[in-house]
């Protein structure tokens, strides 16, 4: 993850002044690439990604004299990308968010323990050679409700820590964490036999606990 | 290579169909704490309780190895770049935009 904290703000300087000018540029040569690559994960297409990121940068170069400089600026950039996508999806009004338990990703049949798509023995680089793969992986991120895909974006993708997560999202740790799992088993879910549309088998639990 | 063997036999056991025989409970239980468990933030002892649990059942042991698979999928999952023509495209929008407003 890239950060550039050596930005030189003036106090007193509005973001229409020639050194802001300067600062923008340099804040969005450093961290454009950054930004598209988290923006295009959330929203899993080009075009939404691009306005995501203009949206961000615009907050940014307005809302600069606010940075405090205690935060890296990539946190501070994740964070104000996360919030206008946030607005974003209230005005397209999509479905409303779920809650992902615990119980629903205990498998019920034999087929549903391992991924549908055998990969044992591949790197991940190997692994993701295989378009069917790759696109039941996109596919099953693109289906998390979006609390669940932004803290796995930032924290699996992005490589963010849980702590930053936290900070970006205004989550605490344990939060964080517990979002993170949640999200993980339900990609795992989607990639076995439930989520592929194997035949399944019958699973027996019993009763005993 | 004793043990390396009887964790192979139990491989076999689970995918030629032997029943999970614990309960729901304890599955959820050890589930609950997986993505910790391979994150590497449990106790010693938790991690002992649950790799003996991993060793006594194959579909938890093949369950955490998919969950496992599906976080270094995420982490090498190919990111999409942007041209240079966009990137500059996109500049000039909010240079305008912000100006404009």
């Amino acid at each position: 993850m890239s950060a550039s904290p050596t930005i030189r703000r003036s106090p007193a300087s509005s973001s229409r002044d020639p050194q802001s000018a300067k600062n923008f540029d340099r804040l969005y040569k450093d961290h454009v690439d950054l930004i598209y690559r988290f923006a295009h994960r959330l929203c899993g297409e080009p075009e939404a990604a691009k306005d995501l990121v203009q949206e961000t940068f615009l907050n940014a170069y307005r809302g600069f004299d606010r940075f405090r400089g205690d935060a890296q600026i990539s946190t501070w950039l994740y964070t104000i990308a996360s919030r206008a996508c946030r607005r974003m999806r209230r005005r397209r009004k999509g479905a409303p968010e779920r809650e992902l338990s615990l119980e629903e990703f205990i498998p019920t049949s034999d087929g549903e323990f391992r991924l549908q798509i055998p990969i044992d023995g591949l790197s991940p680089e190997e692994a993701l050679q295989n378009k069917e793969l790759r696109h039941a992986l996109d596919a099953a991120i693109d289906q998390l409700p979006k609390k669940y895909k932004m803290v796995l974006v930032l924290r699996d993708m992005e490589g963010v820590s849980a702590k930053e997560v936290g900070t970006i999202m205004g989550l605490n740790e344990r939060a964080v964490k517990s979002r993170l799992h949640r999200a993980r088993l339900f990609v795992r879910r989607q990639l076995s036999a439930r989520g592929l549309g194997e035949p399944l088998t019958d699973h027996h639990h019993d009763s005993r606990g | 290579m004793a043990q390396r063997s009887a964790s192979k036999r139990k491989r076999q056991a689970s995918t030629t169909g032997q029943p999970h025989t614990h309960g729901k409970s304890r599955c959820l239980r050890i589930l609950r704490q997986l993505s910790a468990y391979i994150d590497d933030e449990l106790s010693t002892n938790i991690c002992q309780e649950i790799r003996q649990h991993l060793g006594a059942c194959p579909n938890c042991e093949t369950f955490v190895m998919s969950l496992r698979q599906i976080v270094s999928l995420c982490r090498q999952s190919p990111a999409p770049a942007l041209s240079t023509a966009d990137r500059a495209l996109m500049r000039e929008k909010i240079l305008k935009t912000a100006s404009s407003r």
